[in-house]
Order: C-alpha cells, then structure tokens, then sequence
C-alpha cells in the first residue's frame, strides 16, 4: 500500500476513533441523566398521587377526574378484583407482573414498558387496599435522544470524512518532497542532468533535498567533462582527418601520375615508387574512413531511403567491384527501403573482408528472415577465436596485432554504424577451422 | 581535342599535379588559385569546363560558381573538401554540373569531365521535338518557349532531352545516371534531384507544381507531355 494512502488512513482512524469514543461517551452520559431525572420526577408525582388517593377512594371516578386535572400520566389501579384505567386502551395485562409483586409487598416500584408503541415509564405504589400505576410518557424524552444520537452520528461520520480529507492533504503535503524527488530522479536518469530539487526549510527533507542537488551536480559536472573530452577526441579525429585531406589528395594525384610512368622508370628507383603508390593508397583508405566515422560520429551522415531489391543491389555492388566471379550467389529479391548507399558501404566490406580472409568459397545469401530482410556473408576462411569476435566491432581492433592487413582497422566499425543508421544491425558467427559468417539485418 | 579547361585550386601541390594530369590526357589547362582571379580568366577567354574547389581565397567556390552560372553554361566540375551533404548539395543547386570529393584519383577526374563535356557535344540527326510549347533542338542544342530562348546547361539540355524523348516513361534515378551524366551503379542520385530541380525552375511555369517532370515517388522522374 502506498505510504500516502497508510498516512490517511491512520490519521483518519485517530481521529475517527477519538470522536467515536467522544461522542458514544457524551450520549451515554446524556442519556443516563435523562432517565433518571424522568424516574425522579415521576416518582415525585407518584408519591404525590399516592397520598391524595386514600382520600377519594373507593370512589374511582373522582379519583381519576383529580388525576386529569393533575395530567401528564394515565392510571391504572386495583381494587380487589376490580381495576380501573383513567383511557380505554390501558388493560390491567399491561401492568407488568414483576412490578405488581414488587408493589404487592407494599413498595413503590417502577419499570419502563413500551404500551401500543409508546413509552412509558410505569411508576406503581400501594394506596390502601388499592394499588395504583402510574403511566408516565416518555415518548418525547426518547424522541429526544433519538435525535441526540443522530446528531453524533452525523457529527462523527462528518468528522471522520474531514479526518480523511484531511489526513488526504496532510499526506500528500509531508510526502510532496518525496515525490518530488522521485520524478527529479527519473529524469536525471533520463538525462536532464540540469534538474534540481528546491530546497524547502530546515527539516529532513530539506537537508535530503541538498544532498540530493549536490549529487546531481557532481554528476552533471562529471558528465559534462566527459562528454566534452570526448567531443574534444572526436573534433580532433575529423580535423586531423580533414587536414589529412589535402596534401592526401595532391598525394593520390602524384601517386596516380607517376604509376603511368613506372615502366620507364630506372630498376632502382621502380621498386620503391611501387611501394609509396602502394602506401598512399593505403593511407587514402585510411584517411577517408576516419573521414566517415567521425561524420557518422558527429551523426552529421543523413540517410536517403528509396525502394531497393537487395538482391540485384549486392549483385550491382559486386559487378563494380569485380568480384561476381569470385563468390557464389543464392538471393531472392527482396525489396526493402533503404539507402542504397549505405548499403554498398555494408556489403562492400563484409564482402570485401570475406574474400580478403576467407579465400575462395564465399557464400552471400540474400532473403527474408520473418519480418527482417538479411544479406549473409559467409566464408570457409580459418574462422575468428570466441574472445576476440566481441570485439570485432571496434574501432582498430586487430585479431592478429602482429598480422597487418591491408584494411584500416575501421572498415567493420563504420558497417555497423552504418548498419544502425539504416536501423539494422550486423551479427556474426564464427568457429575457427569452420569459418565465418556475417549477417546484416535490416 | 584540346578543350580548354579552367582549373581554380588554392592548394599549389593539388594544382600543379591536376594540371600535369589533365595535360597529360590532353586537355588545355590554365589554373588559378583563388577565386577572384579564377573568375578574372574565366571572363577573360573562353573555357570548355571548370574545374572549381570550394575552399578559396578572396572568393570562395560557390560564389565563383554563382558568379559564372549568371551569363554562362559551360559545365563545372566542383571539388569538394568535404563529402558533406550540405556541401555538395549547395553546388549542385548552384549550377554545378558534377562534384568530386577529395582526395580523388586523377583518372577519375578525367573520366568525369570527359563525361560532362560529351553532354555538350550535340547529337545531330535527332531531330526537334514540340511539346507543350516548348521546342528542343538537339541539333542546334536550344530550347526555346516560344520566342523566348531558355539557357540551359549542358547537363540540364541532356536530362531534358532524355525524359522528353520518352514522354510517360518512368526513369530511376539511375538510369538516369547512367543516360545523363555516363555513370554506373556507385554514382549520386543527388546529381539528378538538384538537376531536375534546376531544370524545373528554368522550364516549368510554376516550378513548386510541375506539370512537365513530375516526380514519381519512391521510384524517379516520369515527362508529361501536356
């Protein structure tokens, strides 16, 4: 149960409790009160009514004429066997046998009776020979503490809903900080590292609420500072990537003029032009990947998503690179929207890696896996050992540090990358001796 | 052949080496390196094609490009630092008949501007086609509303060409990379989103509702002829 539902209740039961018990306590002592000023007074006029009997008896009539006129009581007496009622409707039967014995022992007795739906309170008293009862109403007294206790009633029930209510507002006033600090909470861990607590009074709560603020703070400046080193990193690697750029590009075209000319070129001075042709190559590879993972860092690349068969594209895209000879092909067409380009990039390199590790018997299946369309790599190449394929995504990560390839280290980071950005991902699965498979998802 | 080609690179070692390539496979070149005095030759004798880096002094490479495309057609070939959307996009909405990121190969660049300079070559023995009120020469390479004659690039004159010749075909991107500027599969199909673009603001009356090259969704251009 809530903590502010189990405030309310006890709050509404303290006080719902209190005011039972005062009330039930005020009603009893009223009531109390009540009845025994009723026997008093009525056994006052009793006694009265007792000593002016002898005086009229055995004349009944005057009697109860004298009575009347007195008034506020009816009258039942005995003489002997005959009885006598001041109304019609009052039977001896209605005088109770207990009080008759009590009163034939010649004592004044009284007990409370209820005669056709009335109260009454029946005082009875020898007079004589004669016994006399005394009918006293107390119809108005117990109207009275009727309505009595439905006041209390009401008052109480009123009380305890206001008790509830209350206990209701005050909960939630004691709790407000608590709940305050849980959404504070959830959105710091959502990251908005800017939210703080106000700080409210000296109590408990405002001292947590410091306490609090001080740690959101710590953790905004941490994060802060790391997201600005690593801004900072990431800046660094496209400026140096784009500065790489121009002397690169007079590179590549120096390179590429001078591989025209290389057969007229002195043995000596042949072997190593070769080789620089060679190695900027490799660094144009290089430079231009860093080039892409810092764009795709800076999520600068946008994605350009038009119909395409990803079958007759992955055969599109090994036409171009000459390698449909080289690999075995087993696609249906699979039409799915995505950008193209991207896409090249992905297969380009999965396929690329295949042959470059895995020799001949490269495998690429194209379909239909449920709802996700997939383009598989598969190659009969010496497979890549468990511990190092969890890392196979990262950046420069080399399974072989002593083996280099003629790849940047980045060729298979910037594929899942661009996997994700086309909301894909790339999976793989290797045993060494058996080989590997690569399987884009999209 | 010897065409004439302006070649506006700030970069001395790019310069230099663009300009012994493009020799070498026969072109005539004369380079500049800043944008101000680029545009001082390009309006001081005639050239066939420019070459245009973005990143210049005094003047950058859009500017010079926009300066051009006021009162000339020949094709431009720009170089960008940059793969960036933005950048290469702004180029082509400019005018820019093709782009080139850096660091390329030199065949490369060849291959591309004979590419763009074949566009210009006119195609006789095709002869004038009437649609809609507009009249396309290839012979004499103009198109004409009317009386009124609309300047078109090279590049801009080929893809009109291409889609009115078959007016209702449906034409992909690709195609019409591959009809338009001679590529492949691995070429950009912004190419032909800012040339049809281009191509709508020069020949279309309201070219926010075209009714002559309309866009087929998901899948390329298609021509109404009326």
């Amino acid at each position: 149960m809530p903590l502010r539902r189990r405030l309310t209740i006890a709050f509404g039961l303290a006080v719902g409790l209190t005011a039972v018990a005062l009330a039930a306590g005020s009603y009893f002592v009223v009531r109390h009160n009540l009845l025994r000023d009723s026997v008093k007074s009525s056994a006052k006029q009793a006694r009265k009514n007792l000593t002016l009997a002898p005086s009229y008896l055995p004349g009944t009539k005057n009697l109860l004429d004298a009575y009347t006129r007195t008034g506020g009581f009816e009258t039942i007496g005995f003489v002997g066997d005959q009885s006598f009622a001041s109304k019609l409707f009052l039977e001896p039967k209605e005088v109770p046998a207990s009080l008759r014995r009590i009163v034939g022992r010649g004592q004044l007795g009284y007990q409370r009776e209820t005669v056709s739906g009335t109260h009454y309170l029946i005082v009875g008293g020898p007079a004589g020979d004669a016994q006399l009862y005394f009918f006293f109403s107390e119809q108005g007294l117990r109207h009275e503490l009727a309505v009595l206790r439905n006041i209390l009633l009401a008052g109480g029930g009123l009380l305890v809903l206001l008790a509830v209510l209350g206990g209701a507002v005050l909960a939630r006033q004691t709790l407000r900080p608590v709940a305050r600090a849980s959404a504070a909470a959830h959105s710091l861990a959502e990251g908005l590292l800017e939210t703080r607590l106000p700080v409210e009074g000296q109590d408990e709560f405002g001292g947590w609420a410091q306490a609090f603020n001080e740690m959101a703070t710590a953790l905004e400046a941490k994060i802060s500072a790391l997201s600005a080193a690593q801004a900072r990193e990431r800046r660094f690697t496209a400026d140096v990537a784009h500065e790489l750029r121009t002397p690169l590009t007079a590179l590549v075209g120096e390179a590429s003029l001078l591989s025209e000319h290389l057969d007229r070129m002195p043995d000596q001075s042949r072997r190593p032009a070769e080789l620089l042709i060679a190695d900027v190559g490799r660094l144009r590879r290089l430079v231009e990947d860093l080039m892409e993972i810092s764009r795709l860092d800076a999520g600068a690349e946008a994605v350009q998503p038009e119909a395409v068969d990803l079958a007759s594209a992955t055969g599109a895209i090994l036409r171009a690179r000459g390698w449909d000879g080289r690999v075995r092909l087993d696609t249906e067409k699979t039409i799915v929207t995505t950008d193209p380009r991207r896409l090249e990039r992905i297969v380009a390199n999965l396929v690329g890696n295949a042959l470059e590790h895995g020799g001949d018997g490269v495998v690429i299946r194209v379909g239909r896996d449920g709802a996700r369309a997939f383009v598989e790599v598969a190659d009969q190449g010496p497979g890549i050992p468990p511990d190092h394929l969890s890392h196979l995504f990262e950046r420069f990560y080399k399974a072989d540090p002593a083996r280099s390839s003629p790849g940047s280290g980045l060729g298979l980071a910037i594929a899942q990358e661009n996997a994700r950005l086309l909301g894909g991902e790339i999976e793989v699965w290797s045993e060494p001796g058996k080989g590997s498979r690569f399987t884009l998802r999209l | 052949m010897n065409e004439h080609v302006l070649l506006v690179e700030d970069d001395a070692s790019i310069r230099e080496i663009a300009s012994l390539g493009l020799e070498q496979a026969g072109f005539r070149v004369t380079s500049s390196g800043d944008g101000r005095e680029g545009l001082v030759q390009f309006r001081q004798s005639a050239f066939d094609l420019v070459v245009l880096d973005v990143m210049l002094p005094t003047l950058d490479g859009f500017e010079v490009c926009r300066e051009i495309r006021k009162d000339s057609q020949t094709p431009i070939v720009m170089l960008t630092a940059r793969a960036d959307l933005h950048d290469v996009i702004v180029g082509l909405e400019l005018g820019a008949d093709d782009y080139m990121t850096k660091p390329f190969e030199l065949p490369e660049l060849v291959a591309r501007i004979k590419a763009v300079l074949r566009r210009s070559a006119a195609d006789p023995g095709d002869h004038v086609i009437a649609v809609d009120g507009l009249e396309i020469d290839p012979a004499g390479f103009t198109v004409r509303r009317g009386e009124e004659e609309i300047a078109l690039t090279a590049t801009e004159f080929k893809l009109l060409l291409e889609l009115a010749r078959r007016p209702k075909q449906v034409f992909t991107r690709e195609l019409l990379l591959e009809l338009v500027w001679n590529y492949d599969y691995l070429g950009d199909s912004r190419l032909v989103d800012a040339a049809v673009q281009r191509l709508r603001g020069k020949i279309e009356a309201d070219p926010k509702e075209p009714k002559l090259i309309r866009t087929v969704r998901g899948v390329g251009y298609r021509f109404d002829a009326g």
